[in-house]
């Protein structure tokens, strides 16, 4: 295994032993954390843009909310971090029955084939109902600009990309943007559970 | 590791070297390095176009503290005053007092040549406000404070928009907002006030101080609720929140009663506010800046014509700790994110400025936090190419 390889299989190893704690849904909100809120009324920010990737097309989800995050699996500190949060809210999504979907769709699809993918997401114990999407770089380019992601090369070799969440309500419409900097799993649910009317 | 830890590690990892200057929205784009370019939103002291002002801040530039291009609008009266970046640092709103405009600049195409991408010509017609002040960035949309209704009298409020300029939402206030101050740590925003579009376009001598608002609102962001409103001095203006993750207090600068004053999230959420200091006589103060250690604090004094660096180690016992005098006028500052670049700026707004001496200078900041005014650095507005112009908000990249 290459350097970064190894690098990276590092980090999501000490991840993954983070988040083995349980969602059990009992647990202390930690000091300092953020207050939560509960339904908050999340105006409609726009349509959704629609794409097929993979062969999940997001217009086919309708009647569910659905959270797309735009992450690439070489990096090496935000993004596998965001997942394993992603981790946490698709067992707490379970556990309340609610049939959300969750898309994490790489920035980076020269170097993230679907083997790579798959082991990332095998990585983070992603269940059914939460997808890796890739396409080739000709069909990924307007998905992303839709979205206003865009990618930039740092001398890092990190990619330097908007680190944003969308959450998108069954009918179709973005209800929230999230920072990947702030996300919390704990008011995504929440959110999620306003959608649902539940 | 407990999650909260974890937590603390996420934002971490985003919040070193966040921005090249401090006290932007935390939301905005990771930025490192010294700065290169400077963005200046610039307005004409005669007839012409607001514009923006490209000048070149790189230390190894050839042409480091010129001018380089000019962004012309292509409509004049507009009133160019606040700026902000999205959160992608790809963009930038700059707003108009006067014409209620909203302008998005593209920067990340050629962060050298910024193209005027979209004007919004009918916001006060989407939104129902007036007088738009400051526009702060969100993940994937913009917040731009609105001095008053739709006739430029009566509260105003603030409004949401994605960052490619569609209109999302208007959330009222109870006064005439200014600025946004958010930290995510606490779900909190606060939103300072000061007058309505009617009265800051007049000269100074018709305003009325009747019609000052006086109070910061707190708002749950999540849910675009106010849910406390602190009453202080009249005119709060510029309002910063101590910049280290989780500080629970700010301060801001009341333009009416000369003060600083100091906000404070208690351990119950609910927020107390008092004078932290009364300025110097005649002070009338501009701008608020924090170093990024939230150690010092910059105070621009439009009447007295210097800018103040407060120490506020101890947040509940700031003292003044250095001036710099002999700056006309001086109102808007950006503080670089080493702490080490202070610019300041010299017009206010068209209707009450008086001095047309405008310009761009330079302060720089010791270690000790004592300050020096660059002697060679000045770009003097004044004596602009296409006549003189007002110079106000700016940005670094």
């Amino acid at each position: 295994m290459p350097v970064h390889g190894k690098r990276v299989a590092l980090l999501l190893g000490a991840t993954l032993f983070l988040f083995c704690l349980p969602a059990n849904g009992h647990e202390e909100r930690p000091v300092g954390a953020s207050p939560l809120t509960k339904n908050a009324p999340m105006p409609a920010i726009r349509m959704a843009p629609d794409f097929a990737l993979d062969g999940v097309r997001l217009s086919g989800l309708r009647g569910r909310p659905v959270l797309i995050a735009f992450i690439y699996t070489s990096c090496t500190r935000a993004c596998p971090l965001l997942s394993a949060r992603m981790a946490r809210l698709q067992k707490k999504l379970i556990a309340a029955r609610l049939p959300a979907v969750l898309l994490s769709v790489t920035v980076d699809p020269q170097r993230d084939d679907a083997k790579k993918l798959a082991l990332f997401a095998k990585g983070f114990g992603a269940r059914p109902g939460w997808h890796f999407l890739r396409d080739e770089p000709a069909r990924l380019a307007p998905v992303l600009a839709a979205y206003d992601e865009w990618t930039q090369v740092l001398p890092s070799g990190e990619l330097d990309h908007p680190a944003r969440l969308h959450l998108i309500d069954g009918a179709g419409r973005v209800r929230e943007i999230y920072s990947l900097a702030f996300f919390d799993e704990e008011q995504a649910f929440l959110d999620i559970v306003a959608l649902e009317g539940k | 590791m407990n999650r909260g830890l974890l937590a603390g590690l996420i934002a971490g990892i985003f919040s070193a070297n966040l921005n090249a200057e401090t006290c932007l929205s935390p939301y905005i784009k990771q930025k490192t390095g010294p700065e290169k370019v400077m963005y200046l939103w610039t307005l004409p002291a005669g007839a012409g176009s607001d514009y923006l002002s490209v000048i070149d801040v790189n230390l190894a530039s050839a042409t480091y503290g010129k001018i380089l291009k000019r962004i012309e609008v292509g409509s004049a009266g507009n009133e160019a005053h606040h700026m902000g970046f999205t959160d992608d640092r790809g963009r930038i709103w700059a707003a108009s007092l006067n014409t209620s405009r909203f302008f998005i600049f593209d920067v990340r195409t050629d962060p050298l040549n910024p193209r005027l991408e979209r004007t919004i010509e009918n916001v006060p017609k989407l939104t129902g406000l007036t007088g738009p002040h400051t526009p702060y960035a969100l993940p994937g949309r913009m917040l731009v404070t609105m001095a008053s209704g739709p006739e430029g009298t009566g509260p105003g409020g603030v409004v949401e928009f994605t960052n490619e300029g569609e209109y999302v939402a208007s959330h009222k206030t109870p006064n005439h907002a200014y600025e946004i101050v958010v930290k995510p740590e606490f779900n909190r925003m606060l939103v300072s006030s000061w007058v309505p579009q009617k009265m800051f376009m007049s000269p100074m001598s018709e305003w009325d101080p009747k019609q000052f608002s006086d109070s910061v609102t707190v708002w749950d962001l999540k849910a675009r609720k106010i849910v406390q409103e602190l009453k202080g001095d009249p005119v709060p203006l510029a309002t910063r929140w101590a910049l280290k993750s989780n500080a629970s207090y700010g301060y801001s600068i009341n333009h009416a009663g000369n003060s600083i004053w100091m906000f404070r999230r208690g351990k119950d959420g609910v927020f107390s506010y008092a004078k932290a200091a009364d300025l110097s006589p005649g002070c009338l103060p501009g701008d608020l800046r924090l170093s990024a250690d939230d150690r010092y604090m910059y105070v621009s004094c439009i009447g007295g014509g210097e800018v103040q660096a407060w120490d506020i180690s101890k947040p509940e016992k700031i003292r003044l700790h250095d001036t710099v005098q002999g700056l006309v006028q001086a109102n808007m500052m950006h503080l670089t994110l080493d702490g080490k670049r202070l610019y300041v700026t010299n017009s206010a707004i068209s209707s009450i400025d008086f001095s047309p001496r405008y310009a761009l200078r330079l302060i720089h900041v010791g270690p000790d936090g004592k300050m020096k005014q660059d002697p060679f650095f000045a770009i003097d507005f004044s004596q602009a190419p296409n006549g003189p112009a007002r110079p106000h908000d700016m940005l670094l990249n």
